[in-house]
């Protein structure tokens, strides 16, 4: 089990390194120069080196690389005397636009996705998860068809069309919602509640019709396991058959699936929150790609990766202490 | 055992399987009739296809979705068609019990051993403690033959060999006492060797017991050793119905001779192979 | 991918177990045409084939260009509100015009079908090329080459690949999108499609008809082509039909987040992104593209679903 998390950890370190180089290469190398792009429109050649200095970006791309990952971990300072800066750990550079460190930037918002990501999460898995069962265990029936006709829907309209219909219908027309405007929950839970909750249902319709039918198939074709057979022939209730022997085998990979999921959704809730003007950080991304402010891309975009990997290895841990075949195998 | 001794441990008359199919329905079992005497043992033996499978379902009501049966089965005199599906469980696994082909399908990879023996003791047990259910399950493992019974109890399915998961599922059969034991390919998907093994088991429980055997296979060897009377199936009808003796000294359907004719004999190497131990958990 | 969870959707989307030789073209294409649903979706996306084929064509019947600002179509009192019911629909524009600026939306839709079919087609072309390719080479070789193969896959996977999407799209000069676009879809599209066709190629490998050739003498590439490719038909076939939505999605995501295809070039995902600050006074401005969208996706996804079960169907005879 140790040597298991060594290996996995030393894989996460590994793939966390060469997104890092990727992104390195992709915004220091491909992109056109950043100097002249935080000097903006007064600028003077003077000031580019100026900038072009306190960046380091005269140095060997190796070194800038070497100081961009020391600088995730033990901060680093721009410039030097008087104009020094000092950006604390985990330094992930300043915005060209607000000047801001991006780390800052990225906490700041973080609660507003984490709020969405957890409020559509809950909503899809309980929405799923229920949508395909009811569709597995009443197969063929009314039931059965409408969950699958709109799980349909639900995989193959784009968010950001739903959202703007939801919106449409429910705010223009019905006038059942007021129009999204940010408050804080402790100043007006229910307007809070409000403003939240078309972006937690245009977030978890896609992934509430994948996971129902995920949810469908394998525990159909879970029932159809001999040893749910087994089980009816032990003389067990049907619904005791069903519980015990059909849902855990069944259920497991889709609690594995969510894990992946929900560590994705940082980049996933980028459309939902422009799309609903919540100050997260999908909307702070998706502004600094309409204003090219590429640390902040490049920051969120290993934040994301991060989220991921880690997530990955969560996962495997996850469904170890699920699967006793895999579990007893690493012990 | 229950049940009057007048009447046969399970009789089964007319029975019909029928499967809806894509084009029109298709009798998978036609108008089959048996008895079995109380500790009394039947062989099965056909090639697959040949119904022999969908019989046993057919039997506890386990067959697939689709199928539909007609006919009569009566076990102890007590007609099993006209029961409820609640009535029905309480026979499922306590009176009859069934082991099945493949034990490694027919394990759930997420419990243990001892939990699924256990929960088919309690089923039937209402009463009974969880740790009287356990004490039940490992005394079930013991019996069987299962090496440190107390410790291997906790183990899931695929910690075992394929024989010792096929003791287990008899184990599973065993462990609420039941009057017939249906066994449906028990040693299919067994080595050879170990099928000589779960063959003996089956033989020696059946002798502790005194439960009734019927023994679903399409190995004419192995009903010749198993049981007292064979039936011959083949396209869901029975063309041969004798003892186990007179079917294999004057087999009088030409499919049985063809069958028989099919068989390589190995009726003495068996002893000998017996005694190669299957050693244990892998 | 970006409006679909790629996890889920990639667990999900199994590829047809036949292994045994594809049926026989013809069937399958009975049984397609025969299901209601399929044959609607199919129709559907010829329709939108030949609207791409024919933009400027059509486009000369319905008399507006996509390009061409219609100044008498809006009211400038009103911040360019189209003139009109259901966004100035009417004889003269089809479908109405954008607000605005009062460019034909019929005109952009058709050709905006030109951006997402050129896409979303190189795109699945060239991600069922590098998945074959490295799907076959990792099973039919195994050994390092599997294995080198296999951490590619495994590192492109684990990355958040709509965010890196939109980073290396930022990055880059804006030049010529379309192909970049192909490109990176590709990038993180084609692991999908490999591991499922290195998982089926493995099992053929020890057939015995692969066995039979190999025995008789037949050269590696004569293996690989002649006995197991035709045998991956079924599996390439589905995956593939099935990975076309999530490029569509993917493009018009990438466009409406202004990654996309470059203005004034038109896009479906674009357009419904400029709708956004209008969809409460001119709702058809976002619904007409995104109506157009979702039933493309739509048709995709229920034709790949249909053609799975029917090759599972055939495939079990």
């Amino acid at each position: 089990m140790a040597r298991f998390l060594v290996s996995r950890l030393a894989g996460v370190v590994l793939i966390l390194l060469l997104v890092c180089l990727f992104t390195f290469g992709v915004f220091f190398v491909l992109s056109p120069d950043p100097a002249v792009q935080i000097c903006g429109k007064n600028c003077t050649p003077e000031l580019i080196e100026r900038i072009r200095d306190n960046l380091g970006l005269d140095e060997p791309l190796l070194t800038q690389f070497l100081t961009f990952v020391s600088g995730l971990f033990a901060g680093r300072t721009y410039g030097v005397g008087e104009s020094a800066t000092h950006c604390a750990a985990p330094c992930l550079g300043y915005s060209f636009q607000s000047s801001q460190p991006v780390w800052e930037m990225i906490t700041d918002r973080l609660p507003v996705s984490v709020t969405v990501a957890v409020g559509a999460a809950v909503l899809w898995l309980l929405v799923g998860v229920v949508g395909g069962l009811v569709g597995a265990l009443k197969r063929g029936t009314w039931w059965d068809r409408s969950a699958m006709v709109v799980a349909l829907a639900g995989i193959s309209i784009p968010n950001y069309v739903f959202a703007l219909l939801l919106q449409y219908v429910l705010v223009v027309e019905l006038e059942w919602l007021p129009f999204p405007q940010a408050v804080p929950f402790s100043e007006d839970p229910t307007r809070w509640f409000q403003n939240y909750l078309m972006p937690w249902i245009v977030l978890a319709f896609a992934y509430a019709s994948v996971y129902a039918r995920l949810t469908r198939a394998n525990v159909i074709d879970t029932l159809e396991e001999n040893y749910v057979r087994t089980a009816r022939a032990k003389g067990l209730p049907g619904r005791l058959v069903i519980r015990r022997h059909a849902l855990r085998p069944a259920l497991t990979p889709v609690v594995t699936i969510f894990g992946m999921d929900f560590a994705g959704l940082l980049g996933g809730a980028l459309i939902t929150e422009t799309v609903f003007g919540l100050n997260g950080v999908g909307k702070m991304t998706a502004d600094s790609i309409a204003r090219n402010d590429q640390p902040v891309i490049m920051g969120v975009t290993l934040l994301a990766a991060a989220f991921v990997v880690v997530g990955n290895v969560v996962v495997d841990l996850v469904y170890t202490a699920l699967d006793p075949r895999v579990r007893v195998r690493s012990a | 055992m229950s049940g009057a001794t007048s009447e046969p441990l399970l009789r089964v008359e007319e029975l019909t399987v029928t499967f809806d199919g894509p084009r029109g329905d298709v009798d998978v079992v036609r108008e089959l009739s048996f008895a079995l005497e109380p500790g009394g043992s039947l062989g099965i033996v056909g090639e697959s296809g040949s119904g022999k499978s969908m019989t046993s379902l057919a039997v506890l009501g386990l067959l697939p979705a689709g199928a539909r049966r007609t006919g009569r089965i009566s076990l102890s005199g007590r007609e099993l068609t006209a029961l409820t599906e609640r009535q029905l469980r309480r026979v499922r696994g306590d009176r009859v019990a069934m082991v099945f082909q493949d034990p490694l399908s027919s394990l759930n990879p997420y419990y243990t051993v001892g939990a699924q023996i256990a929960e088919a003791y309690r089923a039937h047990r209402q009463r009974a403690t969880r740790r009287e259910a356990r004490r039940v399950a490992v005394e079930a493992m013991e019996r069987v033959h299962i090496d440190d019974a107390a410790r291997r109890v906790d183990h899931y399915p695929h910690q075992f060999s394929g024989g010792m998961r096929q003791r287990v599922m008899i184990a599973m059969a065993l462990c609420t006492e039941p009057d017939l034991l249906i066994a449906d390919e028990p040693t299919t998907a067994l080595d050879v060797t170990v099928q000589a093994q779960i063959l003996r088991l089956l033989t020696e429980v059946r002798a502790e017991t005194g439960a009734g055997l019927v023994l679903i296979t399409h190995d004419l060897a192995v009903v010749s050793e198993m049981t007292d009377e064979v039936l011959v199936m083949r396209q869901g009808e029975c063309v041969e119905r004798a003892t186990a003796e007179r079917l294999f000294s004057d087999p009088r359907h030409p499919y049985t001779r063809a069958l028989l004719d099919a068989v390589p004999r190995l009726d003495d190497e068996v002893g000998e192979l017996r005694s190669v131990d299957e050693g244990g958990a892998r | 991918m970006t409006t679909i969870p790629t996890e889920a959707l990639a667990r999900e989307e199994g590829a047809p177990s036949a292994t045994d030789g594809a049926p026989p073209p013809g069937r399958v294409w009975r049984a397609l045409l025969t299901d209601r649903g399929a044959a609607l979706s199919a129709a559907y996306i010829l329709l939108i084939v030949l609207m791409a084929l024919f933009a400027p064509l059509i486009v000369k019947v319905s008399g507006w260009g996509p390009y061409e600002f219609d100044q008498t179509a809006i009211d400038p009192d009103l911040a360019g509100t189209p003139i009109g019911g259901w966004g100035g629909a009417g004889g003269e524009h089809w479908f109405g015009v954008e607000p605005g600026n009062g460019r034909d939306i019929f005109a952009r839709i058709v050709y905006g079908a030109r951006a997402s079919m050129l896409i979303a087609i190189s795109a699945t072309v060239l991600t069922t090329l590098l998945g074959v390719v490295f799907g076959l080479l990792a099973g039919f070789f195994g050994g390092r080459v599997d294995w080198v193969i296999s951490r590619v896959m495994d590192f492109l996977m684990a990355f958040p690949a709509l965010i890196f999407m939109i980073a290396i799209l930022s990055a880059l000069p804006a030049g010529n999108r379309a192909t970049l676009l192909v490109v990176v879809i590709s990038l993180f599209g084609w692991p999908y499609l490999a591991r499922v066709v290195r998982g089926q190629t493995m099992t053929l490998a020890q057939r015995e008809f692969v066995e039979a050739a190999r025995a008789s003498g037949a050269s590696r590439t004569a293996i690989v082509f002649r006995e197991i490719l035709p045998n991956l038909r079924s599996t390439i076939i589905v995956l593939t039909t099935l990975a076309v939505p999530g490029y569509i999605g993917t493009e018009a995501g990438l466009s409406f987040l202004g990654v996309g295809v470059v203005p004034p070039t038109p896009s479906w995902g674009q357009m419904i992104a400029s709708s956004v600050n209008w969809y409460s006074v001119v709702p058809t401005y976002f619904a007409i593209p995104g109506v157009f969208l979702f039933l493309l996706v739509l048709s995709f996804t229920v034709l790949g679903d249909r053609l799975r079960a029917v090759l599972d169907r055939e495939g079990a005879r």
